[in-house]
C-alpha cells in the first residue's frame, strides 16, 4: 500500500468540510442547549419554608427560614456573609439547661466538625458547626439557649465564605422537619425502657433527658444524633 | 420493631453484616424474586465456568482459529471497562472541576467503576488460555505491545479505585482516623485515575491498530484511540445517570432527609452528555473520511454503521439536548440508556462484529459464553447491592456530614 | 490546598522530568538485523511430494501428516498439529503448482510486537519463537498476524499457541531447518535472507518469462524471512494477498508513544483546572478568606 498523494485531496476536502460544518452546527446546538427556562432555583423548598408556619413535628418544633444541620444545629443567614448559629429544639430539649461552651471570637470552625461542647461538669458531648467560617460574635446571654433556642438563645455568629457549598449540605423546610420527626422517633425507640419516666409527666419528654441517661449513653447520643 | 425490649449484644456480624437482623431473620429477608433469579443464574453460570477451567475454552466457547476473540473479550472486558468509566468522569467533575453538587453521586460512581473493573478482570481470567501466567506481565515487559500498556494501566487504575473504595469501607468499619490521610490524598488519586483512565480507555482502541486488514474500514482508523476515549467519557456520563436513577429508587430509604436533588444533577449531566455525543458523532464521521472509507457507507456494513452512529449517537445527542433544554428528566434518562446501548454496540462492533469481517465463517457466541457473561454481571450487581446496603455510599457515615463538602 | 504560581511551575517541571524518565524504549521498525536466516521458496520447482510436511512433523514430534496425496485437492491451512502444509493449484491443464505454507518469520513480526509478555520473540538469527512458559493465552498474536498463522489448542486445559519455529534449535546447532533438508527438488533454499533476496531477483532477471515479477515477502508486512517466487497468483495457493507493505509494529508506534505525554501533561493541566476552580470558589468568600485558610478546624 503505497501512499497515494492524489487521493488525499478529496479526502482533505471532505475532512475540513465536515469540521467546518460541525463548527457551524455547534453554535445553534449550544444556543439550543443553553436556552429553555432556568431552573426553579429550589423555589419549592424555599416556598415551603417561607409559606409554612413554624412546623411542629413529633415533640419538637422548627421555625421557618432556618437551615438545619443533621447534627441538630441551625444556621440563619443574616446577609453580608454573616451567619447566626444555634442549637435546634431537639438538641436543646435533650441537653436541658446544661452549660454550652461556644468557641471564642476569631476561632475557625468547619462544617460537620465539633465546635460546641455541652457538659454537666463530669460528662460532655460535642455538637457540630453547621457552616464553615470564623467566629465573629458570641452571644453573652447564651443561658437562654435552653428556653429560646431559636431566638435569644443563639450561640455565635460566623463569617462564612463558602456559604454556597455549605448550604447544599443543610436541610430546610419539609426536609428539616422530617429530620426532627425522625430524631424524635429514634429517641422514642431508644427511650422505650425509660418511657415510664416520661409518661408520668404527660407524654412529652421533659427537658434534660440526657441527664437521665447512663454514662455511655452520652456517647451513643453524640454518635447517633449530634454526629460527633 | 421494638427490639430494644429484648436487648441483644450488638456484634460486628450482626450489626455490620446482617443489617441488624438475627441470622434467621436475615435468611428469611433474602428470599426475594430478584434473589431467586440471581441464584438460578449463578447455579447455571458457575458450573459452566468450572467446565471452562477443567475442559478448556473449546468445550465452552465458539472461538475458532479465525475468531480468537469473542464475547468475553468484547463484552466482559471491553464493554465492562468502558461502562466503568463513570468513576473517573465524576471524580474529575467533583474533585478537579470543583462542581461540588455532584458529590452525592461520586461514591456510587466510584463503586460502580471498582466493581466493573473487578468483574472485567474476572471475565479476562476466564478468557485467557493460561490465566496463571497473567503475572508474567509484571516481570516480562512487552513494551512494543498495546496490550502490555492496557494490562499495566488496568492494574494501576484498579489499585487507585481500590484505594478510593477503602474510604467508605473504613468508614463502615469505624476506622475514621485511617480515613483522613486517604481523603487528603483524594485529589492525587483523582488525578492519577484520570491519567490511567485516559491511557487505557484509549489503548483499548489502539489494540486494533495492528489489524488493519481484519477490522472493517468503517471502524478502523489510526485515531481509534481518540474515539475510544471520547466514548468512554460518554459512557461515564450515561452510566452515572442510569446508575443514580436506579440507586435512588432502589435505595430510597437510605436517602431519607438528604438534600440530594437527583433531578437537577441529571439535567446537568444531560447537558454535558449532549455536547460530548454531538462532538463524538462528528468524530466518527471524521474517522471514516480520514480513512478514505466513505464508499463503504453504501454497503450493508455502511447501513450497520449508520445504525450505530445515527441511532445510538446522534439520536441520544438530540434527545439529551431536548431534555436538558426543556428540563425533562425522563428524556435525559432515555437518552442515557440509548447512549449506553450505543457504546456497548460500538465496543461489540469493533471487537466482535466488524472484526474478521472478511472471514468465511461468522463467529456467534455460544449459550455458555452468554451465560458466563450474564453470571459475571449478576455477581457485580449483587456485590453493589450488598455494599450499598451496608457502607456509606449513598448516605453519609456519622460525623462525615459537611466535612465531605469541604475539600482539602 | 493553595498551590500558588511557584508551586505550579515546580509541579509541572517535576512531572515533565518524571515523564521523561518513564518513557519506554521507542518501538523501532525492525527488531532484527537483515542478515538473519531465510528460505527461498521457488514454487515453479515444487513437485508436491510433501516430504517437508513429514520432516516437520518428525522434527517437532507432531502426528504424521495424511499419507494420501489426495489431500492436495483440498485447501488446507496450518493447524495446532501441523506447522506446515502444501497446497496445490492447476495453472493450466496438467500443469500443477504447489506452495508450502508456514510461518513467514517476519523481520518485524506483528505477533512478537503484540505479545505483552514476550512469549513470542524474534531472535536476531531470524526465527520467531514461542515460549509457552510465559504465554498467558491472550491470543492477541493470532489477531495481529496478517498471515493468520498462529493456531490455538482450544481443546486443551493448558493451551499453547502453535506455529512453525523455523527449527530454531536445529539452527542453533548449525543445522538447516528439517523441511529444507529433505526437499528433493530444490524448491526450498536455506541461507541468509539478504542473499536469498538477491538470488530471487536474479532468477527473475535471468528468466523474466518464468516468474511473476514479484518476490512475495520482500515488502509484505515490512519484509519476511521466507521469500516466494511464483508464476501464478499466490492467492490461488492459499497465501494471503492483502498484506500491507508496512511493518506492523509501526502501526502502533504512535499510539504507544502517547502514554509518557499523557503522564507528563495531564497533572499540570488537571491541577491547573483544580486551582482555577478553587480560586473561583474562594473569590466568592471575600478578602478575609486568607485568614481562615489552611487547616480544617478540629473540635
Amino acid at each position: 500500500m503505497t501512499y497515494d498523494l492524489l487521493s488525499v485531496y478529496p479526502a482533505k476536502l471532505l475532512e475540513y468540510g465536515l469540521a467546518i460544518g460541525y463548527l457551524l452546527l455547534f453554535i445553534p446546538f449550544w444556543r439550543y442547549l443553553e436556552g429553555g427556562r432556568p431552573a426553579p432555583a429550589r423555589a419549592p423548598r424555599r416556598a415551603a419554608a417561607a409559606v409554612g408556619q413554624a412546623g411542629h413535628r413529633g415533640w419538637f418544633r422548627l421555625p421557618a427560614g432556618l437551615h438545619v444541620h443533621p447534627g441538630h444545629t441551625w444556621a440563619r443567614l443574616d446577609g453580608d456573609g454573616l451567619v447566626t448559629v444555634g442549637l435546634d429544639d431537639f438538641a436543646s430539649k435533650l441537653l436541658g439547661p446544661l452549660a454550652v461552651k461556644v468557641p471564642a471570637v476569631g476561632v475557625p470552625v468547619a462544617q460537620g466538625e465539633a465546635a460546641l461542647e455541652a457538659s454537666d461538669g463530669r460528662r460532655s458531648v460535642r455538637l457540630a458547626a453547621p457552616v464553615e467560617g470564623t467566629v465573629v460574635e458570641v452571644n453573652d446571654g447564651a443561658g437562654a439557649a435552653h428556653a429560646d433556642p431559636y431566638g435569644a438563645g443563639w450561640l455565635f455568629r460566623v463569617r462564612a465564605p463558602r456559604l454556597g457549598s455549605n448550604l447544599r449540605q443543610l436541610l430546610s423546610g419539609s426536609a428539616a422537619l422530617r429530620l426532627l420527626e425522625d430524631a424524635s422517633e429514634e429517641l422514642a425507640r431508644r427511650m422505650n425502657p425509660e418511657l415510664g419516666v416520661v409518661l408520668q409527666d404527660g407524654g412529652a419528654p421533659v427537658s434534660g433527658i440526657a441527664r437521665t441517661l447512663a454514662g455511655d449513653g452520652w456517647d451513643t447520643l453524640a454518635r447517633g444524633f449530634f454526629l460527633t | 420493631m421494638a427490639d430494644t425490649l429484648v436487648p441483644t449484644a450488638p456484634s460486628f456480624l450482626r450489626e455490620k453484616v446482617l443489617l441488624g437482623m438475627s441470622p434467621r431473620e436475615y435468611v428469611r429477608s433474602v428470599v426475594t424474586p430478584f434473589n431467586v433469579a440471581a441464584a438460578l443464574i449463578l447455579a447455571v453460570g458457575l458450573p459452566v465456568l468450572f467446565l471452562r477451567f477443567t475442559k478448556g475454552l473449546g468445550a465452552v466457547t465458539n472461538l475458532s482459529q479465525s475468531a480468537p476473540w469473542g464475547l468475553w473479550i468484547g463484552f466482559d472486558m471491553m464493554t465492562g471497562i468502558v461502562l466503568a468509566a463513570g468513576g473517573f468522569t465524576i471524580g474529575a467533575t467533583v474533585q478537579i472541576f470543583g462542581l461540588e453538587r455532584y458529590h452525592a453521586i461520586e461514591r456510587p460512581a466510584i463503586l460502580t467503576a471498582f466493581l466493573g473493573y473487578v468483574m472485567a478482570v474476572c471475565g479476562l481470567l476466564a478468557d485467557l488460555g493460561r490465566p496463571w501466567n497473567i503475572v508474567q506481565a509484571i516481570f516480562h515487559y512487552g513494551t512494543a505491545s498495546v496490550l502490555f500498556e492496557v494490562a499495566w494501566c488496568v492494574m494501576c487504575y484498579s489499585a487507585v479505585l481500590f484505594f478510593e473504595f477503602t474510604i467508605p469501607f473504613l468508614e463502615w468499619l469505624g476506622y475514621r482516623r485511617m480515613v483522613r490521610p486517604l481523603r487528603k490524598a483524594l485529589i492525587a488519586l483523582t488525578v492519577l485515575s484520570v491519567i490511567f483512565s485516559t491511557m487505557h480507555q484509549s489503548a483499548l482502541g489502539s489494540l486494533f491498530l495492528i489489524m488493519p486488514t481484519k477490522l472493517h474500514p468503517l471502524w478502523y482508523s489510526p485515531y481509534i484511540f481518540v474515539l475510544f476515549f471520547v466514548s468512554a467519557v460518554i459512557a461515564g456520563i450515561c452510566m452515572v445517570i442510569v446508575e443514580s436513577t436506579v440507586s435512588h429508587k432502589v435505595f430510597a430509604s437510605q436517602l431519607h432527609g438528604q438534600p440530594v436533588d437527583v433531578e437537577a444533577l441529571t439535567l446537568g449531566l444531560g447537558k454535558a452528555g449532549a455536547l460530548v455525543t454531538f462532538a463524538y458523532f462528528f468524530l466518527k464521521l471524521q474517522g471514516v473520511v480520514d480513512g478514505h472509507a466513505w464508499h463503504h457507507l453504501a454497503t450493508g456494513w455502511g447501513a450497520w454503521f449508520g445504525v450505530e452512529v445515527v441511532g445510538f449517537v446522534l439520536v441520544p445527542s438530540l434527545l439529551f439536548a431536548w431534555g436538558a433544554r426543556n428540563r425533562s428528566v425522563r428524556a435525559v434518562r432515555v437518552a442515557a440508556l440509548l447512549g449506553i446501548l450505543g457504546i456497548v454496540l460500538n465496543r461489540l462492533n469493533v471487537s466482535v462484529v466488524a472484526l474478521n469481517w472478511q472471514a468465511p465463517h461468522r463467529y456467534v457466541p455460544s449459550w455458555m459464553e452468554v451465560m458466563v457473561s450474564v453470571t459475571l454481571v449478576t455477581i457485580g450487581v449483587l456485590a453493589f447491592r450488598w455494599i450499598v446496603n451496608r457502607m456509606p455510599i449513598l448516605r453519609q457515615a456519622p460525623a462525615q456530614d459537611g466535612a465531605e463538602g469541604s475539600r482539602p | 490546598m493553595r498551590i500558588g504560581r511557584r508551586g505550579f511551575l515546580q509541579a509541572t517541571a517535576a512531572t515533565a522530568a518524571a515523564g521523561a524518565m518513564l518513557r519506554p524504549a521507542p518501538a523501532r521498525a525492525s527488531l532484527a538485523p537483515e542478515d538473519g536466516a531465510g528460505v527461498l521458496v521457488d514454487t515453479t520447482l515444487c513437485v508436491g511430494c510433501r516430504a517437508c510436511e513429514g520432516a516437520c512433523a518428525e522434527a517437532n514430534h507432531l502426528p504424521a501428516p495424511p499419507s494420501d496425496d489426495a489431500v492436495l485437492e483440498q485447501r488446507r491451512d496450518t493447524s495446532e498439529d501441523a506447522f506446515t502444509v502444501v497446497n496445490r493449484t492447476e495453472k493450466a491443464p496438467g500443469v500443477l503448482r504447489h506452495a508450502k505454507k508456514q510461518c513467514m518469520h517476519c523481520l518485524s513480526p506483528a505477533c512478537a510486537s503484540a505479545c505483552p509478555v514476550r512469549a513470542m520473540n524474534k531472535l536476531p538469527s531470524g526465527p520467531v519463537v514461542y515460549d509457552p512458559a510465559r504465554c498467558m493465552g491472550c491470543r492477541y498474536c493470532m489477531l495481529a498476524c496478517p498471515f493468520e498463522i498462529p493456531k490455538y489448542e482450544y481443546g486443551s486445559a493448558t493451551p499453547r499457541v502453535r506455529k512453525c519455529s523455523f527449527c530454531a534449535e536445529r539452527q542453533a546447532q548449525g543445522q538447516p531447518p528439517a523441511c529444507t533438508e529433505v526437499c528433493p527438488s530444490g524448491a526450498l533454499t536455506f541461507g541468509k535472507r539478504a542473499e536469498l533476496l538477491e538470488i530471487a531477483k536474479s532468477r527473475i532477471y535471468t528468466n523474466p518469462d518464468r516468474y511473476i515479477h514479484h518476490v512475495y515477502g520482500e515488502a509484505e508486512a515490512g519484509g519476511t524471512s521466507w521469500l516466494y517466487l511464483s508464476d501464478v497468483d499466490l492467492g490461488l495457493l492459499a497465501m494471503k494477498g492483502d498484506v500491507p507493505g508496512k511493518a506492523f509494529p509501526e502501526l502502533v508506534a504512535g499510539a504507544l508513544a502517547a502514554p509518557p505525554f499523557v503522564m507528563t501533561l495531564w497533572p499540570p493541566l488537571l491541577m491547573g483546572l483544580y486551582a482555577i476552580s478553587r480560586r473561583r470558589e474562594e473569590g466568592e468568600g471575600g478578602p478575609d478568606r486568607a485568614a481562615s485558610e489552611g487547616e480544617d478546624a478540629h473540635g
